[in-house]
């Protein structure tokens, strides 16, 4: 019984880990487009997306969003092409590359480690 | 004895501190109200150090077609500009001393980019304003985003390599043009 109750958590688990890092395409380019604007900073507003201001800033950069997601480029091509034009700094989404990389892998590592411990803790107290 | 002490030097030290915030908010008042809100200066970008983002396209002044390649050999001032921002309005003349300065000698040479303004305004503004270089319209913003410009005015150097050696925002002013040219060319 006990160890079925464990293979029911490790699946829930298993699961929500998969639903949560699949990467779902929005259907439409205009979607890809919206999708893409909420990761950018509008570079003259404070604390807005490029998607949510109507600064001309960020009206061209809405369009070259779209421009460039017509000409097939993918959403990494484009958010590198904005920020090697305004910095990293407008990006809300870290690389996943070099040291600021590490946002993606630690709170996996920290995950599994949490989940170590507590497997060593139940252990250890199962033996009380 | 002690109590009365204490109560003679209280409001001493509540006058020290109301004088010296007094003097904190005078400063501040002064400093701020003595800036220029709209001088030149050079600021951090991602392009300086590369090449600069290509440009082709017509001009909307009759100054025939204009190629950023082809300005190869000489200093280029790209300009972000629009016919509403007060700024740009001010920096007018400057640019138009600095192409007229340059003009004989050929060394360096200015370009306008249109920044979400009517072609119209544009052409209107600089048949009353002066200037005779090259004005590209960019009517969906590809070099200014190319270049990351965020509000105008905003101003990049280019060097006759054709590399990006400085980003200026605010208003440009002749004498700073040409201290940075200089600069510049001294390689420093």
């Amino acid at each position: 019984m006990r160890k079925l109750a464990w293979a029911a958590l490790g699946a829930v688990v298993a699961v929500a880990l998969v639903i949560g890092v699949t990467d779902r395409s929005p259907a439409t380019d205009e979607e890809r487009a919206h999708r893409i604007g909420r990761t950018v900073m509008c570079p003259a507003c404070s604390g807005e997306t490029v998607t949510d201001s109507q600064a001309p800033v960020a009206v061209n950069i809405r369009r070259q969003i779209s421009q460039r997601i017509s000409a097939g480029e993918s959403d990494d091509e484009i958010r590198d092409a904005l920020a090697t034009a305004y910095g990293e700094r407008v990006i809300l989404t870290p690389p996943k590359s070099g040291v600021a990389g590490l946002v993606w892998v630690l709170p996996v590592a920290a995950l599994v480690a949490a989940a170590a411990g507590l497997v060593l803790a139940f252990r250890r107290w199962s033996h009380w | 004895m002690n109590e009365a002490v204490a109560s003679r030097a209280r409001p001493r030290t509540a006058l020290w501190v109301a004088i010296a915030i007094g003097v904190a908010i005078a400063l501040l008042v002064t400093v701020l109200a003595t800036r220029d809100p709209a001088s030149s200066r050079l600021v951090r970008s991602p392009l300086v150090g590369r090449t600069a983002p290509d440009m082709d396209a017509p001009t909307i002044n009759d100054a025939g077609r204009f190629s950023l390649s082809d300005q190869r050999g000489k200093w280029l001032l790209v300009n972000f500009f629009a016919t509403w921002c007060v700024p740009c309005q001010q920096e007018h003349d400057d640019l138009v001393r600095f192409a007229a300065a340059h003009t004989g000698a050929g060394d360096a040479a200015v370009v306008s980019v249109v920044f979400s303004d009517e072609t119209s305004d544009v052409r209107k503004f600089f048949a009353r304003r002066g200037g005779d270089w090259p004005v590209v319209a960019d009517e969906n913003g590809t070099y200014a985003t190319a270049w990351g410009v965020a509000r105008v005015p905003e101003s990049y150097l280019v060097a006759p390599s054709g590399l990006v050696v400085g980003k200026i925002t605010g208003g440009v002013k002749f004498a700073f043009l040409q201290a940075q040219l200089a600069r510049f060319e001294a390689g420093r």
